[in-house]
């Protein structure tokens, strides 16, 4: 998964600050979550892209 | 008269070598496609516009499975298509919706009545 693709699939910018990510995340989750009608797979995209722009974000911040 | 013999010369010579370079030119172009260069670039553009699903894919986005009627697939398909047009992301939405296209043309190959 590419980061824009991670985007897509939040529905953010590629330049997202986290707050936007974790509130994308959410809403998204909720719309597809597993216990819901959603799918496992979709679900762990939706992690996985969650993951992928966190990251690639806190090592940008990072203090260190 | 010189000016004349040396004129005839620059003009013969150019178109020589003119009637040479769409020569070679040709030749590179028969060279390019036999070589397979050519060949790759446009199966690789093919491959690109035509990027489709697998059925494995199709059926792990909207979570079914082989046995999965019809009418339950469609019914997963309208919740996550709704959800998402909702809530949740376009793309999600447009994945959900390839999936179902994958699934239906899988369904409508086997021949199991009419998909709705």
């Amino acid at each position: 998964m590419t980061r824009r693709e991670a985007a897509l699939i939040l529905g953010v910018r590629e330049s997202a600050v986290i707050d936007k990510i974790k509130e994308a995340h959410r809403r998204v989750m909720v719309a597809n979550h597993p216990d819901a009608g959603g799918s496992h797979y979709l679900a762990s995209k939706i992690n996985e892209a969650k993951e992928l722009m966190m990251g690639k974000t806190k090592v940008g911040a990072s203090i260190f | 008269m010189a000016g004349k013999i040396i004129a005839n010369l620059i003009v013969m010579g150019s178109a020589i070598l003119g009637k040479a370079f769409i020569q070679a030119y040709r030749q590179a172009l028969a060279n390019a496609s036999k070589s397979g260069v050519a060949q790759e670039t446009i199966q690789n553009t093919i491959r690109r516009g035509s990027k489709v699903m697998t059925e494995q894919e199709a059926r792990q986005i909207l979570g079914v499975t082989e046995e999965t009627s019809w009418e339950e697939i469609m019914k997963k398909y309208d919740t996550l298509f709704e959800r998402n047009s909702k809530n949740g992301s376009f793309y999600i939405q447009s994945k959900v919706h390839r999936a179902k296209e994958c699934l239906e043309a899988v369904h409508q190959g086997k021949g199991e009545g009419t998909p709705t």
